[in-house]
């Protein structure tokens, strides 16, 4: 299928899937390693993609989280992520996709500016994350909130829905780019 | 309509203790398997709602639309959903008592080995302070010892007692010298006399056409008077009164020695040196 919707299977039982997209293979394999040492009541499924749309011959359970994982060293990161954003149906973004932005820390080598990523949070009414995926301490700290976020999309918190997510993690930013 | 299915959070109480009575758990399960049929029921529904993809420039507003309607709906089934209590039956309480008993006694016992080590630091921070103070009262005994031992030995000081001790010591050591003096001059005499028998009379330098000649204690006193007179020039001249061969005597026996500048001025050996 060439768009990927949030509800197109039943949930197996106690599990929940997440997909992370993005062209920094190395870190983003890091970062699978790390959110499948996090202890979780849940069984986790981490998904990695480059882009989408995902080759559709693959059997795959219904993903609960989608992350995509910007680096701000890299433009072409930054365009693949917006043409992939046109395969996503737009139920998902009622909380069940989040962008995570690295290499905020070096400005230097920044080619993207920051707020061109926060304006594409706000566009797309998704919650923003910034994490430097390099620093083993930071990775690990990160994985720990995306299986948080993902087990409450995956709805195996009782009490919090994913719709609540975006208000939950909206950060002084957010609203700062309300006022403009 | 989009939803979020919450119900999921009940699937947990689905595993429970085997020691359980079976109907507890049959109700349970088809309690749950009820809520399954709901979802395949919501699952069916929402397949034939088709997709809908964003662009930049919808998005924002589709988007916040959709927020509203949604919430709406949730904030809807909050209201109507009422809490529902597992059934408290007699298996499910003790079960539940069970644990709670578990987690008590882990925190228990937790307490007992965390008090039990601080008792056993205490023990040890009490054994050495017991020893120090041991050690202290110790050295507390030596001193007061020192103490009472010293005070008994002090004498009342006075000047004048040190000072007749002093005179009195000076007198016994003159009188020493007076006798040491007198016991050389009596032998000398008697081996030393002068060539011609006669004893000369001391303290009269008579000149006469050839010189007199002084005794060998006479030499002697004026090389110890010399010595101790002119530390730094202990030498004296050789007169004529000296008989030659009590001079050589002195300066073979090594009694006296002859200035290695001028071989006419002899001094006395430093033997107090």
């Amino acid at each position: 299928m060439s768009v990927l919707r949030p509800m197109d299977k039943l949930p197996d039982l106690n599990r929940a899937t997440v997909l992370l997209v993005s062209t920094e293979d190395a870190l983003l394999q890091q970062l699978a390693d790390a959110m499948l040492r996090e202890d979780c009541a849940s069984e986790l499924r981490v998904h990695l993609a480059k882009s989408l749309p995902l080759p559709s011959n693959v059997n795959r359970p219904r993903v609960d989280l989608i992350v995509f994982v910007i680096n701000l060293h890299s433009k072409y990161s930054l365009q693949n992520v917006e043409e992939s954003l046109q395969h996503v149906d737009s139920s998902f973004f009622l909380g069940k996709v989040c962008f995570l932005v690295t290499g905020a820390g070096r400005e230097s080598h920044c080619s993207i500016h920051r707020n061109t990523v926060v304006k594409l949070a706000h566009t797309y009414r998704c919650s923003l994350l910034f994490c430097d995926l390099e620093v083993e301490g930071f990775r690990a700290t990160m994985a720990q909130r995306l299986v948080r976020m993902l087990q409450i999309c995956a709805g195996h918190v009782p009490g919090v829905s994913a719709l609540n997510l975006p208000s939950l993690l909206r950060s002084s930013e957010g609203t700062l780019l309300e006022e403009l | 309509m989009n939803m979020s299915v919450n119900d999921q959070g009940l699937d947990s109480d689905s595993t429970m203790d085997v020691e359980v009575v079976i109907d507890t758990e049959e109700e349970l399960i088809k309690e749950c398997e009820e809520m399954w049929k709901d979802m395949e029921e919501c699952q069916n529904k929402l397949s034939l709602i088709g997709t809908e993809t964003l662009t930049n420039s919808n998005a924002q507003l589709s988007l916040l639309i959709m927020q509203v309607k949604c919430l709406t709906a949730e904030l809807s089934q909050w209201h109507k959903k009422t809490a529902e209590i597992t059934p408290l039956t007699e298996d499910v309480l003790v079960t539940l008592g069970k644990e709670e008993f578990q987690k008590l006694r882990h925190d228990l016992e937790m307490v007992l080995s965390t008090i039990q080590s601080k008792n056993e630091k205490l023990k040890e921070d009490l054994e050495r302070e017991q020893q120090w103070l041991h050690e202290q009262q110790q050295i507390m005994e030596t001193l007061q010892e020192l103490h009472s031992e010293l005070k008994n030995q002090v004498v009342t000081f006075s000047e004048s007692r040190i000072f007749n001790e002093l005179k009195a010591k000076m007198l016994s050591i003159k009188e020493f010298k007076e006798k040491l003096l007198i016991a050389l001059g009596e032998f000398l005499e008697d081996h030393f006399p002068l060539p011609d028998g006669n004893v000369k009379k001391k303290r009269k330098n008579i000149q006469e056409s050839t010189a007199q000649l002084i005794t060998l204690h006479e030499i002697l006193e004026i090389l110890i008077n010399r010595m101790f007179d002119v530390p730094h020039d202990p030498y004296v001249k050789i007169s004529n009164s000296f008989w030659p061969p009590y001079v050589e005597l002195l300066l073979r026996n090594g009694i006296a020695l002859r200035n290695p500048e001028d071989p006419t001025q002899i001094r006395l050996e430093a033997f107090h040196q």
